[in-house]
C-alpha cells in the first residue's frame, strides 16, 4: 500500500510527533505508516485524510498486486 | 472516531511484577527458604523498578508496559501475546513427548497441552461474537 502521508506532512511542515499528537497516535505509528510497514485501520485512514483535507483514495493507493485481489 | 490511544498507567507492569514478587517470596518463605525469599523479593523489585523506568519512555515497549498505546501498538501486543502462547504450547508439547519417553506419562506437560488446546478451541467461539 503506497501513501502520501509523508509528502502531505512535510508540505504542512509537521514532524511525525506533531502529526501523531494531532491524530492521537504515536510517532512510531506515523513512521510505520509513512514507510509502508503498517497499514492503518479505516478510522485512522479517514482521520489522516480529513486532517490533510483530502480523501482516503487520494492519501492511500493499493499496490498493483493488491488491486488485483 | 479513530479509537486511538488507550490511556494506561506507568506503574502497571511494575505493579504486576511487585505483586508476583511478593507471591513468590511468600511461597518461598512458607517453604522455609528465607534467604531465597528475600532474594526473590529483591530481584522482582529491581525488575519492577526497571519496568517503571522503561514505561516512562515514549517507545513501543514503553507503551506496552503502560498497558496503553494506539491501534498499531495494541496490534503488537496482540501478536506478541499470540507468539508467546504458541511458544509455550510448543514447549508443553515437547515436554510432554520427552516425559512420555522417560516415564510413560506426560505429567504436568500433558495438562498444559490440554489447557492450550482447550483455550485455542474456545477462543474463536468467544471472539466471533465481537467480529
Amino acid at each position: 500500500m503506497k501513501n502520501r502521508v509523508r509528502e502531505r506532512r512535510l508540505h504542512a511542515t509537521l514532524s511525525q510527533a506533531e502529526l501523531g499528537d494531532a491524530l492521537g497516535v504515536s510517532r512510531q505509528t506515523i513512521n510505520s505508516i509513512e514507510t509502508g510497514r503498517y497499514v492503518p485501520s479505516l478510522p485512522l485512514a479517514i482521520a489522516l485524510a480529513r486532517f490533510f483535507d483530502s480523501t482516503v483514495e487520494d492519501m492511500f493507493e493499493p499496490a498493483a498486486e493488491e488491486r488485483t485481489r | 472516531m479513530t479509537d486511538t490511544i488507550r490511556r494506561g498507567h506507568r506503574g502497571a507492569a511494575a505493579a504486576v511484577l511487585l505483586v508476583g514478587g511478593v507471591a513468590v517470596a511468600v511461597a518461598t518463605w512458607a517453604n522455609g527458604q528465607y534467604g531465597w525469599a528475600i532474594a526473590a523479593l529483591g530481584i522482582y523489585a529491581a525488575l519492577a523498578a526497571g519496568a517503571f523506568v522503561w514505561a516512562g519512555r515514549r517507545t513501543d515497549v514503553g507503551a506496552l508496559l503502560r498497558v496503553d498505546g494506539d491501534e498499531r501498538q495494541r496490534g503488537l501486543d496482540r501478536d506478541a501475546t499470540a507468539i508467546t502462547g504458541l511458544v509455550l504450547s510448543l514447549a508443553a508439547v515437547i515436554g510432554a513427548v520427552i516425559q512420555i519417553g522417560r516415564t510413560g506419562n506426560p505429567g504436568v506437560y500433558g495438562l498444559f497441552c490440554v489447557i492450550a488446546g482447550a483455550a485455542y478451541t474456545a477462543s474463536p467461539l468467544v471472539l466471533r461474537r465481537h467480529r
